[in-house]
C-alpha cells in the first residue's frame, strides 16, 4: 500500500547524507575583486541587476538578493587627521550563512526549503509557490523573491544554493574556484573550523587585536540559528559588516506569541459565555 | 551600539502587499463573528439566539474572498496548492492554511443549516444542511476560527522584522482586534434587525468588552515594542494609526457604547451601528498601519541590532 502510493507519487528516496559542507570566508585575505560576484552569476546564469552608483566605496551591488547570491562589501575606516595605521579599507564577501537552525527553512510552508545531504540550506523551484514568508524571515537579509513578472524564474525564492549541483560531481562552488586569494575556502565545515582557529591565532599574534570568527558553533552568534555552514572571519565588531550580534531564531519566542493569542481567545470565550450567561 | 555597513537594511524588505493585511481583517472578522454567535447560540436567551445567528451568515460571506487574496498574494499563484503537500505547523503560514481549509466548509455549513432552520433554503440542499450536528459543528469552528484569528499576529512576528518581533503581544494584538470587529459583526446585523433592547446590550456589551481588551493589549505591544514601534507612532503611518486604528476604530466605538448603555429603541440600534461600522474599520486600520510600517521597520538598520542583541 505503501509502496503503491510512493509509485504513484514518484517519492525518491533521499539521497544518503554527506559530511556538511561549507564556506570559511576569511576577510583578512579579500581584496575586493569581486571574482566571486561574477564567477557565482555566470555559473548560476543569475540576470545582471542593472548598473548603478551607491556611492558607497566600491560597492555598487548594495545587498544580496533573488538574483545576487555573492556581495562583496567594503568598509572604508578612514579618519580626518589621524595616523596612516588608522586608515583601514576592509573587504568582506557575504553569502548565504546556510544556517544550522535555518528560519527560511523553518518558515517555508510548502517544505520547497530542504536541508541536503551536504547539510546545506536549498530552494525547490519547482516546490516554491512565492508565499515570500522566508523574505523577512531570514535575520540576514538573504534570500528574497524574484518580481512577479521578472525575466528570472518569476515569483519564486532565491539564494546561494551552495552550488550544489556542483557539489553532485564533487566540484568546488564557482565563487571558492574564482578567488584569487583564497579568501573563500571551500570545504567540510568541521576541517574549515579548525583552519579558522589556526588562522585567528595566527592573526592574533600578528597583532589584530580586533579579528574575530562569526559563525563558530561556540560563538554567541550561534546561539539561536547554531553554528552558520558559511562562516567568516572578520576584523572588526560583527555589525561593521551589518552582521547582527545575536541573529533570531523566530521559532525560539513562537510558544510564548501563540501563548498570548490563546490566553485572549479563550479569555473572550470564557467573557461571552459568562455575558449570554444562559437567560430563558 | 556601533554603526553598521554605510546605512544599509540587515533583513530584506516584505514582498507582501494589500492582500496580507485585508485577509488578515476579513479572516479575524469570519472567526469572531462565528465565535460570538456560537457563543449566544450555546449560553444565550432564545432571543440572543435569534439575534446572534445572522453571525454565522457574516463568517461565511467574510470567508468568502479570503483564499482569493491569499493566492492572489503569491509569487506563484497557480501552485496555491503546494501549501497543502505537507502539514507543518511549525510554520503558521501552513498552520494559517490548513486552518483557513478546515474552517471554511465548517463556517459555510453552519450557515446553510441556519439557512435551512430558518426556511431561506429550501429544497434538497436544506436536507443535506439539516443533518450537520449543530454543537459539534460550533465546537469545532469555534477551535479552528480562534486559531484564524490568533495566528496571523503570530505569522508575522515569527520574523526578524523589529516592530513585528520585538514585542510578544502582537498575536494577542491582532486576536483582540479579530474578536472586536467580528462580535461587531454580529452586534451590526442584529441591530439592523431590531432585536429587542436587552439581546442588544449583551452584544454591544460583549463588543466594547473585546475592544477594551484591545485598547489595553496594545499598550502592552507599544511599551514592549519601545523605540522600535516608531515607525508606526510617528512616521507616515501615524495617522492611520493613532486616528484610524486607535482613535476611530478603538476608543470613539467605546465612547459610543458608553453613551448607548442607558438608552432604548431606535437611539441605541443608531448608536449600535455607528460604533459596530467603527470598530470593523478601525480593526482594517489596524492591521494595515502595523504591516505597512513594518515594511519601514524593516529598513531601520539600528532597530535590527537592537532586536538581535537580546
Amino acid at each position: 500500500m505503501i509502496d503503491a502510493y510512493k509509485r504513484l507519487m514518484n517519492v525518491e528516496p533521499p539521497p544518503p547524507p554527506k559530511k556538511a559542507r561549507g564556506f570559511f570566508t576569511d576577510t583578512s585575505l579579500c581584496i575586493g575583486c569581486k571574482a566571486c560576484e561574477v564567477a557565482c552569476k555566470q555559473w548560476n546564469q543569475l540576470p545582471a541587476d542593472g548598473f548603478a552608483m551607491t556611492g558607497n566605496s566600491y560597492d555598487n551591488t548594495g545587498t544580496l538578493g533573488a538574483t545576487t547570491w555573492r556581495h562583496v562589501q567594503f568598509v572604508e575606516q578612514a579618519k580626518a587627521n589621524s595616523s596612516r595605521q588608522d586608515q583601514r579599507w576592509l573587504m568582506m564577501s557575504d553569502v548565504c550563512k546556510h544556517c544550522a537552525n535555518a528560519a527560511c527553512l523553518e518558515a517555508c510552508p510548502t517544505g520547497a526549503l530542504i536541508r541536503t545531504e551536504f547539510d546545506t540550506v536549498y530552494v525547490q523551484q519547482d516546490i516554491c509557490n512565492g508565499c515570500g514568508f522566508c523574505v523577512p524571515a531570514c535575520p540576514f537579509g538573504v534570500i528574497d523573491r524574484a518580481p512577479k513578472h521578472g525575466q528570472f524564474e518569476a515569483g519564486t525564492a532565491h539564494k546561494c544554493t551552495l552550488c550544489y549541483d556542483r557539489l553532485k560531481d564533487d566540484m568546488t562552488p564557482a565563487c571558492a574556484k574564482s578567488c584569487p586569494t583564497a579568501s573563500i575556502q571551500f570545504g567540510d565545515v568541521e576541517e574549515l573550523q579548525q583552519r579558522a582557529r589556526h588562522r585567528l591565532a595566527e592573526l592574533k599574534a600578528r597583532g589584530e587585536a580586533k579579528a574575530e570568527l562569526y559563525g563558530m558553533p561556540e560563538g554567541k552568534e550561534a546561539t539561536e540559528v547554531g553554528q552558520l555552514h558559511a562562516f567568516f572571519l572578520l576584523l572588526d565588531k560583527p555589525q561593521t559588516y551589518n552582521l547582527p550580534e545575536v541573529p533570531g531564531l523566530p521559532r525560539k519566542t513562537m510558544g510564548q506569541r501563540y501563548g498570548w493569542s490563546a490566553a485572549v481567545g479563550l479569555g473572550f470565550a470564557l467573557v461571552g459565555a459568562l455575558v449570554f450567561g444562559r437567560r430563558q | 551600539m556601533s554603526r553598521g555597513y554605510y546605512d544599509y537594511p540587515v533583513v530584506r524588505r516584505p514582498v507582501w502587499t494589500w492582500e496580507v493585511p485585508t485577509y488578515f481583517w476579513l479572516g479575524g472578522m469570519a472567526a469572531g463573528a462565528y465565535v460570538t454567535a456560537s457563543l449566544a447560540h450555546n449560553f444565550g436567551s432564545a432571543d440572543d439566539r435569534r439575534a446572534a445567528a445572522g453571525g454565522f451568515y457574516v463568517a461565511a460571506a467574510a470567508l468568502v474572498p479570503c483564499a482569493p487574496l491569499l493566492i492572489a498574494d503569491l509569487g506563484r499563484p497557480e501552485r496555491f496548492h503546494h501549501m497543502l503537500r505537507i502539514f507543518k505547523p511549525l510554520s503558521p503560514m501552513n498552520l494559517g492554511a490548513w486552518t483557513l481549509t478546515g474552517f471554511t466548509p465548517i463556517a459555510f455549513a453552519r450557515a446553510a443549516s441556519h439557512a435551512a432552520g430558518t426556511g431561506l433554503l429550501r429544497g434538497p440542499l436544506a436536507a443535506l444542511a439539516g443533518l450537520l450536528p449543530k454543537r459539534l459543528a460550533e465546537l469545532a469552528g469555534v477551535g479552528l476560527g480562534l486559531t484564524l484569528a490568533g495566528y496571523s499576529g503570530v505569522l508575522l512576528a515569527a520574523t526578524n522584522i523589529p516592530l513585528w518581533a520585538k514585542s510578544k503581544l502582537l498575536g494577542g494584538l491582532f486576536m483582540a482586534s479579530a474578536l472586536a470587529s467580528g462580535s461587531a459583526a454580529v452586534t451590526l446585523q442584529a441591530a439592523r434587525r431590531a432585536v429587542p433592547d436587552a439581546t442588544l446590550h449583551r452584544l454591544a456589551g460583549l463588543e466594547a468588552l473585546a475592544s477594551a481588551g484591545e485598547i489595553a493589549i496594545l499598550a502592552g505591544y507599544l511599551a514592549q515594542s519601545g523605540r522600535t514601534a516608531r515607525p508606526l507612532t510617528s512616521g507616515r503611518f501615524a495617522a492611520p494609526f493613532w486616528l484610524g486604528a486607535v482613535g476611530a476604530g478603538a476608543v470613539l466605538p467605546l465612547l459610543l457604547h458608553r453613551l448607548a448603555a442607558g438608552r432604548h429603541g431606535r437611539t441605541l440600534q443608531s448608536l449600535t451601528i455607528v460604533a459596530a461600522l467603527f470598530t470593523m474599520a478601525g480593526s482594517l486600520a489596524l492591521r494595515w498601519s502595523i504591516f505597512e510600517a513594518g515594511k519601514d521597520s524593516s529598513q531601520d538598520q539600528a532597530a535590527s541590532f537592537e532586536l538581535a542583541s537580546d
